[in-house]
């Protein structure tokens, strides 16, 4: 076959559904009844406006998300950097059979836990505070965020750091000057991870926050659908998500690099 | 300022990596660690560098004992195989970062590195990072690491064998001077024989993580403690002979010469080595290297003889050197 | 030292991972819902009891399963083509491969609800499609048959990325060499597929599978967005049925129950899989999960 008609194919199968609601975002009420007549009226900058003046405005979702997902990523990271470090440095049975236990929670498909920490939640009475999500997310990424930043302390040549400790570097400056800045690509690829996943996760958000102004993206956006299957103000939920989506395609196209290399590095690697 | 090693022994797991080493390295002296790979030379630097832990024995340095002192609290300077050297940090950054951490003001700091940069010939590469080195380069920043350190003892991991051969001859006599100037022990390990014997004032051979001699490099040629010794050292190879009542009998190709009387060999091959030829020879009792001058003409067979002064015995089963 | 780094991290994954999973076992066996003032009872096994003979369970438990193979089957043989497609060179490329990373990236609700609009009947592309054909409209969102290879084909095109690039990963770690060793002795592109592509690639094939038959097992935002459960709970998961008994029936310890038994049943098929694994794959071949976050 064909390669350029595959190539179509694939990008219109990846691209389409997406370009489809562009495309809606823009039409106006009338027009969405009829996607492919002609009307004089078709086009439109309504959705935008409404959804843009609504209360509270959809920008601060974006911004609860923003937030939500730059405090994970910190707490995550911090929490992680020197548990990686250190899963070298423990007996060797003992750091693969740790490997494994990340590795299985890392597959464990996380939604099972929301009653847990709903509990958890209510117990400290933690719900309704936005930043109290980044415990949650930091805890459930961590197991992939250890393994990746694992990986690259291992690929660190052993004698850097031996002649950092005869030179007397402490283990903080040894941080400082040596391990964080060698193994920088890594960090970022395994932030940006760490910050797609608190900035897409939802149950969790679901049962912990139900304040409408401190709601994050994701579910923000299924409120928008509503109790009803029927009545989804489509052309305004169109128009959320193109400006939902536009950060995380920025980010996809700046940072495919990492993202890509994050993803991978774990499967490559045994 | 002298290094003493006493019984010193690293166990990991079931297994002795290195066991009962005992070696005493003085003021301006250089001692040669050498052995075949796996031997555990790399290893008893690592045990004296405190990068890995000690399980039985002592390391004095100057009349301190340092066994358990954790790496960043001696007085150590390591040149590594790799050089080690920090590849986001400039040259000087490298050389600047220990001492910054050290407590050093920067203004003492920026004299020191720019003496040690004239002292390695590298006044002008100072800001370059390593990837833009040559390898020759980078390793006399590893070594101006080392002496800007000021460290009681110097441990140098076979510093040259990431370099050309001809490089590494060059640089032997450049290493010497900078090394011993400082007047405190030095450790040198490689897998070269030659260069042991070039650079070194004594020499212990490590074998499965066991000294089994130490002495300056004539002692270790002429009177081989073990036969693995006398196989290990000098090239050509030493020509065993087959045991005989329990002793085996080796000789140096150099020792042997051409006779009237004497054992009947066939000529095999020969090598050219430049100044001398290596013949190969097949003898009744098997078969034999001579070096001899390039001069002479070889016939087809010949009689061999030596005299037995050069004669080195070996119990057959210990393999220790016998008389 | 080494404790003292190790700790937070250990701490904080045993407070989420471990310890919902013992206060699960321990709520299963008690009754707590709005009839007990939501004060945890024991009842003995009450609970298990009801969820044996709970239909909705049962039903929820086959339709979850359906799901999950049918979607993580298509969408391996998909990122399987996918994966060849961008293994070979051609100009554009990496645009092309970051741009079909696109749907991963984005929240699964988002997507979800841009699904509901384009299935949506009448007015979605799709019913106009098999209008336009001759298929008529097919209520895609409201007839049972169909809407639950509606929410397979929305996960698929979700998930589909994720696993193209793990296998993507795996094609290139093949060298070159091989394919040209086949060619030489006069194999073609069939033979190359059957006789190195597939072998080789068949750690990151499992890994891919395992992972996402786990993830697929615990399908959530999507079902709830799309289709809510429904039609007549014909899409809901079990994560779905715990989610409304906590949530909506505020039944605390029977939905415990429904996610002990969810976990203990997802275990399962995870040690099937891996042990499978191990039969299958030559033991020289280690490969370690690579994870979604």
């Amino acid at each position: 076959m064909n390669r350029r008609f595959l190539v179509g194919l694939l990008l219109l199968w990846s691209l389409g559904p997406l370009l489809w609601q562009l495309y809606t975002s823009f039409c106006s009420d009338q027009a969405l009844t009829q996607p492919f007549a002609s009307i004089d009226q078709r086009w439109t900058l309504i959705h935008y406006r409404n959804v843009l003046t609504a209360n509270p405005p959809f920008w601060r979702y974006l911004v609860n998300s923003l937030l939500v997902g730059l405090s994970s990523t910190l707490l995550c990271l911090v929490l992680a950097l020197p548990a990686a470090y250190a899963l070298n440095r423990i007996p060797c049975q003992l750091s693969i059979m740790s490997r494994l236990a990340l590795v299985g929670a890392a597959l464990f498909p996380y939604v099972l836990l929301f009653l847990g920490l709903l509990e958890f939640a209510r117990g400290l009475n933690l719900g309704n505070h936005l930043l109290a999500l980044s415990f949650p997310y930091a805890a459930l990424s961590q197991p992939l965020a250890i393994l990746l930043l694992n990986n690259a302390f291992n690929d660190l040549p052993p004698e850097l750091e031996d002649a950092a400790k005869l030179e007397g570097l402490t283990l903080f400056q040894r941080f400082r000057w040596i391990l964080i800045p060698l193994i920088s690509p890594a960090t970022a690829s395994t932030a940006i991870l760490v910050f797609l996943f608190s900035w897409n996760e939802y149950p969790i958000a679901l049962t912990w926050i139900s304040d409408s102004s401190k709601l994050t993206l994701p579910v923000a956006m299924a409120r928008i659908a509503g109790s009803s299957i029927y009545s989804v103000p489509y052309g305004a939920y169109a128009a959320a998500t193109v400006l939902g989506s536009i950060p995380l395609v920025l980010l996809v196209l700046i940072f495919q690099k990492p993202i890509v290399s994050g993803l991978t590095s774990g499967a490559v690697k045994g | 300022m002298t290094l003493q090693i006493q019984n010193l022994g690293r166990r990991v797991g079931k297994q002795w990596i290195v066991r009962h080493l005992n070696l005493q390295v003085d003021n301006s002296e250089c001692v040669a660690l050498v052995g075949p790979s796996g031997c555990g030379k790399s290893s008893t630097l690592r045990l004296i560098a405190g990068l890995d832990s000690v399980s039985e024995g002592e390391i004095i340095l100057d009349q301190a004992n340092v066994t358990h002192a954790p790496a960043t609290q001696r007085a150590v300077g390591m040149v590594f195989q790799s050089y080690a050297l920090l590849p986001h940090l400039s040259v000087k950054a490298n050389l600047d970062l220990g001492l910054r951490v050290r407590g050093v003001r920067a203004s003492e700091r920026q004299q020191r590195i720019q003496a040690i940069l004239d002292l390695v010939q590298l006044q002008d590469r100072s800001e370059v990072l390593p990837a833009q080195l040559s390898g020759g380069q980078r390793q006399r920043v590893a070594l101006a690491r080392a002496l800007l350190r000021d460290p009681d003892v110097y441990l140098l991991d076979e510093p040259m064998s990431n370099l050309d051969a001809q490089l590494r001859e060059e640089l032997r006599p450049e290493l010497r001077r900078l090394v011993l100037d400082r007047h405190k022990p030095v450790i040198y390990v490689t897998h070269d024989q030659h260069e042991a014997m070039a650079i070194a004032d004594r020499i212990a051979v490590l074998h499965s993580g066991r000294i089994q001699q130490v002495a300056t490099p004539a002692d270790l040629y002429h009177r081989p403690e073990t036969l693995f010794i006398a196989k290990f050292i000098g090239r050509p190879q030493i020509n065993c002979f087959k045991p005989k009542d329990g002793a085996i009998c080796a000789v140096r190709p150099e020792s042997l010469f051409f006779a009237n009387e004497g054992l009947p060999c066939k000529l095999i091959s020969r090598e050219w080595l430049g100044s001398s030829q290596l013949l190969y020879l097949d003898s009744p009792h098997g078969s034999l290297r001579l070096s001899c001058s390039t001069t002479m003409e070889i016939p087809e067979t010949v009689h061999v003889s030596w005299h037995s002064s050069d004669e080195h015995h070996f119990d057959a089963t210990t393999g220790r050197r016998l008389t | 030292m080494i404790a003292f780094l190790l700790l937070p991290a250990l701490l904080l994954l045993l407070v989420v991972f471990v310890g919902p999973l013992f206060r699960y076992a321990w709520l299963s066996f008690h009754a707590d819902s709005v009839v007990t003032g939501l004060i945890a009872i024991p009842n003995g096994g009450a609970n298990w009891l009801r969820l044996v003979q709970d239909q909705r369970f049962w039903q929820d438990l086959g339709q979850t399963l359906r799901f999950s193979g049918v979607s993580v089957g298509l969408e391996l043989i998909l990122a399987l083509m996918i994966a060849l497609l961008l293994d070979q060179r051609w100009r554009g490329r990496d645009v092309v491969r970051t741009l079909t990373l696109i749907p991963w990236a984005l929240p699964t609700t988002v997507m979800a609800l841009g699904w509901r609009w384009i299935f949506n009947t009448p007015y979605g592309p799709i019913d106009h499609f098999t209008r336009m054909i001759g298929i008529g409209s097919l209520n895609i969102l409201g007839d049972p048959h169909f809407t639950w290879m509606a929410t397979v084909w929305a996960d698929v095109w979700k998930t589909t990325p994720f696993a193209a690039l793990i296998l993507l990963a795996g094609l290139q770690t093949i060298p070159v060499d091989l394919y040209e060793a086949v060619r030489l002795e006069g194999g073609n592109a069939m033979v190359c597929l059957r006789r190195i592509t597939l072998p080789l690639l068949r750690p990151y094939i499992l890994l891919a599978l395992l992972f996402r038959l786990a993830q697929a097992f615990g399908v959530f935002d999507l079902i709830q967005v799309l289709t809510g459960g429904g039609p007549a709970s014909s899409t809901e998961s079990v994560a779905l049925y715990a989610y409304w008994n906590a949530l909506r029936f505020l039944d605390f310890g029977y939905s415990a129950t429904i996610i002990m038994a969810s976990f203990i049943l997802i275990s399962l098929i995870c040690v099937v899989a891996w042990i499978l694994l191990q039969i299958i794959i030559p033991t020289h071949s280690k490969s370690q999960a690579v994870v979604e976050p």
